[in-house]
């Protein structure tokens, strides 16, 4: 950046951001973060693309940079899932979690990846996130297996429903 | 026998029976008592439930844990994904707001989170309850010679402070497993390599997929070892995907560990479903000649 026009690269921390991820489940490790870089170097993703790197997110994290964050085909979906950066962190930061705390942001606002849907509409219909199949009892037949055991699905659907306010007296 | 809550979740009991099959043949010969739960859906899936909205993934997986703490048994895992969020829960909810939070939800369908049922990957239920000298002593065909390859996968081992399976830099079940059986365990180039599969769209799970079938070929070994099903999808049809689009040829069967143990106590290759298999572990086959000369 010129010194000229520094004036308009001035990051103001985006609170609202901030208080929206902490009322996530682990959302609000980022703070802890002192962007060491040890989950870099273990990141799976970031070797195969120049565009992920978890320091780089937990930065924009501390900033509040929501538009970086939060957009449709988020680059946070290139995240592998290996947990690596949680093993690696010295501040229990657990950037994977803060990362999936991101997606949960992303979800609510309508902006999860087709896959994402698919298991979640996979697993609303049977309770499980492979599909009904009538090939699947006469394939585990073959091995002696019975068939699948139902799954309650009524059990299921009544823990999804939205949480009910603390001490609202309903 | 010991007696334990068996946990399958979905991909090893739909997809893949005979991973099923090998489990529910080898644990009784090797003194556990596998105990079915009775209305166990879903872990839930640790990638997209997860990533959609992590209490009610909580929730759904403390119901999982309820119905073994209902029997007073601790719960085993035949899949690295359903230890994954079974062991995390099992953690997170040691938090008492946290575990507040989700009996509060549980309370709807009667039920309640105690924390009484402790989580175990059916690897480490091996070696921690059976011991790898008891194995050894279950086998009836010495696998003397096989080279087997071994992809450990990332949520058996990793966060080590919540799994506390073995140490994530140089784990050493599953070599340890393989030599019970008489085969010789080989650690290839990328061993530590996630397989991709929980990461969204294609380019950069093919260059993974790539890097780690490149490395496994190099070792030429008979077979590729694990323990999870998700990395079992990605080595044997991934495999075949990856090598058409390459264009290279890398030709290593994979195989689910309880079917190679299954195998070396004696269970008929064709009684394990391996026709099913892309990739078919073809080598085991001398063994069974040599044993039934």
């Amino acid at each position: 950046m010129s010194s000229s026009d520094a004036k308009d690269d001035i990051v103001r921390v985006d609170f609202a951001f901030k208080r929206e991820l902490a009322q996530k489940i682990e959302g609000n490790l980022a703070n802890f973060c002192y962007q060491c870089g040890a989950c870099v170097g273990d990141c799976p993703a970031t070797r195969y693309s120049s565009a992920f790197n978890p320091r780089e997110i937990m930065l924009k994290v501390l900033y509040g940079l929501e538009a970086e964050l939060l957009g449709p085909d988020s680059v946070l979906w290139q995240c592998t899932n290996c947990y690596g950066c949680h093993e690696r962190c010295p501040q229990e930061v657990k950037p994977v979690e803060v990362i999936i705390s991101l997606k949960n942001m992303l979800a609510d606002r309508g902006l999860a990846p087709p896959a994402a849907d698919r298991v979640i509409q996979t697993f609303m219909g049977n309770g499980r996130t492979v599909p009904d199949n009538p090939a699947i009892d006469k394939q585990r037949a073959k091995f002696g297996l019975p068939p699948l055991r139902p799954v309650p699905m009524d059990e299921i659907l009544a823990l999804l429903g939205p949480e009910d306010e603390e001490g609202s007296g309903s | 026998m010991t007696r334990y809550a068996f946990f399958p979740g979905c991909l090893i009991p739909a997809r893949h029976p005979a991973m099923e099959f090998a489990i529910r043949s080898t644990l009784p010969k090797l003194g556990i008592e596998i105990v079915d739960l009775d209305g166990a859906s879903c872990c839930p899936d640790p990638i997209y439930f997860k990533s959609k909205d992590k209490l009610s993934w909580l929730t759904v997986a403390a119901r999982n844990l309820t119905l073994a703490e209902d029997l007073g048994l601790d719960i085993f895992t035949n899949c690295s994904g359903c230890t994954a969020t079974l062991s995390e829960t099992y953690h997170l909810l040691q938090d008492e707001e946290l575990r507040d939070r989700v009996n509060h939800r549980l309370a709807r369908i009667g039920r309640k989170y105690r924390g009484t049922s402790r989580v175990r990957h059916i690897a480490t239920l091996v070696r921690d309850e059976v011991g790898y000298d008891a194995v050894r002593e279950s086998v009836k065909r010495p696998l003397d010679g096989l080279r087997v390859a071994i992809h450990y996968g990332c949520h058996l081992l990793k966060p080590s402070r919540i799994m506390q399976v073995d140490n994530p830099d140089d784990p050493q079940v599953l070599e340890r497993l393989i030599e019970a059986l008489g085969a010789t365990p080989v650690r290839h180039g990328n061993w530590y390599l996630c397989c991709g599969k929980a990461c969204d769209g294609d380019e950069i799970p093919n260059q993974m997929m790539h890097d780690l079938l490149t490395t496994v070929h190099q070792e030429k070994a008979d077979v590729l070892g694990m323990i999870c099903p998700t990395c079992f999808g990605q080595f044997d049809h991934g495999q075949m995907k990856i090598a058409k689009l390459f264009d290279e040829d890398f030709h290593t069967p994979p195989i689910y560990y309880f079917q190679l143990l299954a195998f070396a106590q004696g269970v008929p290759y064709e009684r394990l479903g391996f026709d099913r298999q892309r990739f078919k572990p073809i080598a085991l086959q001398r063994y069974e000649e040599v044993a039934t000369k």
